[in-house]
């Protein structure tokens, strides 16, 4: 896929991160830079502790880099104070995490609307009509009214979907969306994400270290070590799906 | 705010038995704070109506006299005693005037002209010395509570009668309708009427006074034109020290506030005061202790949740309301119930705990359990208790509570 022509909604620049304990210095990113652009299904792959959680945990606005750059939709995040960064990740980012960490307390309605609500985005009407729709589309139409604690662990992971997707955010990083499912749900979930990419245009970046999953994705970065080892752009298989 | 008090309530829900536990320590703070403010209240107003029942409020007098020192030499140091000037009989004169400018504040609910002196009563050949105290009949209730404390006759201060304490009737061996002689210290005597005996508890009062009609008591004690003193009774006992002072300064006599006169008992009673403070301060301090720390362990708990929430783009101060909101909603309800539980506590001991003649054992006032400023305190000390978990929770930081 070729992006020259198009502005990207990420765009990642030297990033390094290092932790400091004491005296000991650990550099977990060394120098990262790539581009994602609009309605991208990235896979980033790398083995544990290769420093992907840390790298999503940084364009996620959750954790500051020690030095780099990186730009989303026009605005250098890397310079914003936490007010601005906490409004930004709101409004255009949605996080899929390999725990659903559902708020327990909460049917699955109201979890998928909290985002929305909770920022003041939307009148409660509005933000339960769009929460039902999204959860009518993962499949969960019949489970509104559910406790959190009542879905099984597939369920759960797709409420977590319909609520990362509830503010309509540009960009979903997913870490390890399926690690926790078993392999039936995990396929489910990643049709679900492949779908959604493929209707609405949402840029997806999935954290995984299984090379299944990455298959289904039309580019896959590597990353090792706290570097980019590779970068490698899928082709569309006979179904339709992305494949290697 | 509604989403915060949504989930404020949902996490006081989800957790019962700890919420239920919570509620139940903010109430026994609560309950110990007003029944201990129903206890050093009724116990305040107990002794105060069992000594300022009896006595005046203000007592205004006629002032000292004291003798003009001539202007000495300044080269010369002056040793000088002073004396007390008894060339003239210490009363007030005209009194009227006095009194009218006492009646006229609107802080004063009465204000009795009083004639008072010494004398000595005999029977026989029984003498007791004793304070003769006259003053109108229909003011007497006004000067001293003795129609309660009638033992023996009835409280009438007819031109011949007297009443008497039990403990001077005792030693002098008459009751109700029998007959005395009363000497004054101006040499005058009279025939008199045992007409009351009456008995307070107070054994100068029981033993050494006698009460008599004004008219009798001026005639016997030679003031035809003046008064001993006016007994001032106010509508706010508080307000005495300052009111003394004024009417001081308005008549120009001496003008004594009962907290003067009864140094003892108000420092007392002010000790007995701070001692219910501090008992009180405790109460709250133990629920502020008991709140901040039960909402630090749901901080704990719930560190993923609110990870999340932050991952979200849920605000610092969102999560700060959900705790303090929390706190506010633990302080009201344990508040609620620990009120209604010391009202109830305080009646049943008002009720219950009495000695056989019907006086309180407990002098406990249900009705000043200052429970709405106890349901307000408890409340405020909760939410306050709350901005340490909250800050905590604020603070979280999501990278570290979603890995967990």
């Amino acid at each position: 896929m070729s992006n020259d022509s198009r502005q990207p909604l990420l765009s990642v620049a030297n990033l390094t991160k290092t932790y400091v304990q004491g005296d000991v210095a650990s550099p977990v990113l060394k120098g990262i830079s790539f581009d994602v652009y609009p309605g991208e299904f990235v896979a980033m792959l790398g083995p544990s502790g290769s420093g992907k959680s840390t790298l999503l945990s940084i364009l996620g606005t959750l954790l500051r880099p020690t030095s780099g750059h990186f730009f989303m939709l026009g605005h250098d995040l890397t310079v914003a104070d936490e007010d601005e960064l906490t409004q930004f990740r709101n409004r255009n980012i949605g996080f899929v995490f390999q725990y659903h960490h559902l708020l327990p307390d909460f049917t699955a309605l109201e979890n998928v609307m909290f985002p929305a609500v909770a920022a003041g985005l939307m009148q409660e009407e509005e933000a339960e009509h769009r929460a039902a729709k999204l959860l009518t589309r993962v499949g969960l139409g019949n489970r509104l009214d559910y406790k959190a604690t009542k879905l099984s662990g597939g369920q759960k992971q797709r409420v977590a979907v319909a609520r990362a997707l509830m503010n309509k955010p540009a960009l979903i990083l997913a870490d390890e969306p399926t690690g926790n499912l078993d392999r039936v749900s995990a396929h489910q979930v990643m049709e679900l994400l492949g779908e959604i990419n493929a209707e609405s245009q949402t840029t997806f970046l999935i954290s995984t270290h299984d090379a299944e999953i990455a298959r289904r994705c039309q580019r896959r970065i590597t990353v090792i070590d706290g570097r980019i080892a590779s970068t490698e752009a899928a082709s569309i298989g006979s179904e339709g799906m992305v494949t290697a | 705010m509604r989403q915060e008090i949504k989930i404020a309530l949902r996490y006081l829900l989800s957790s019962k038995l700890q919420t239920g536990l919570l509620i139940g320590g903010v109430g026994i703070g609560v309950l110990v704070f007003s029944f201990m403010t129903a206890l050093i209240n009724g116990l305040t107003q107990f002794q105060i109506e069992q000594t300022v029942g009896s006595i005046a409020h203000v007592t205004v007098e006629p002032r000292e006299r004291e003798p003009r020192i001539i202007k000495a030499d300044p080269s010369v140091q002056l040793l000088a005693a002073v004396l007390r000037d008894n060339t003239q009989r210490e009363q007030i004169r005209p009194w009227q005037m006095a009194l009218d400018t006492i009646t006229a504040d609107p802080s004063v609910r009465v204000a009795v002209p009083v004639i008072s002196g010494n004398g000595l009563v005999t029977r026989g050949q029984a003498v007791q010395p004793v304070t003769i105290t006259g003053v109108k009949p229909e003011q007497l209730s006004e000067v001293a509570a003795i129609a309660p404390a009638i033992v023996n006759g009835s409280a009438t201060l007819d031109l011949d009668g007297v009443i008497i304490g039990a403990r001077l009737a005792k030693k002098l061996s008459v009751s109700d309708g029998q007959t005395l002689v009363i000497r004054s210290d101006r040499g005058r005597e009279r025939s008199v009427k045992v007409r009351g005996v009456f008995s307070i508890g107070i054994e100068t009062l029981d033993e050494r006074v006698v009460y008599m009609n004004f008219k009798s008591s001026k005639a016997l004690l030679d003031l035809d034109n003046g008064i001993s003193r006016i007994d001032v009774k106010l509508t706010d006992l508080n307000a005495a020290p300052a009111l003394a002072e004024k009417f001081g300064a308005a008549t120009g006599l001496k003008s004594t506030s009962w907290t003067e006169k009864n140094k003892r008992l108000f420092d007392a009673i002010q000790g007995q005061g701070s001692t219910g403070s501090l008992i009180k301060f405790f109460a709250i301090v133990t629920i502020v202790i008991g709140v901040s720390s039960a909402l630090l362990l749901t901080t704990v708990r719930r560190k993923p949740e609110i990870g999340i929430m932050r991952s979200m783009g849920v605000s610092k101060t969102f999560i700060t309301r959900v705790f303090i909101l929390q706190g506010a909603a633990v302080g009201l309800l344990g508040a609620l119930a620990g009120s209604a539980a010391a009202y109830a506590f305080c009646s049943l001991v008002y009720q219950v705990a009495r000695r056989p003649d019907g006086t309180q054992l407990v002098p406990v006032d249900p009705a000043q359990g200052a429970y709405l400023f106890g349901i307000l305190l408890a409340t405020a000390a909760s939410a306050l208790a709350a901005i340490l978990p909250a800050r905590a929770a604020a603070h979280i930081d999501p990278v570290e509570a979603i890995s967990q």
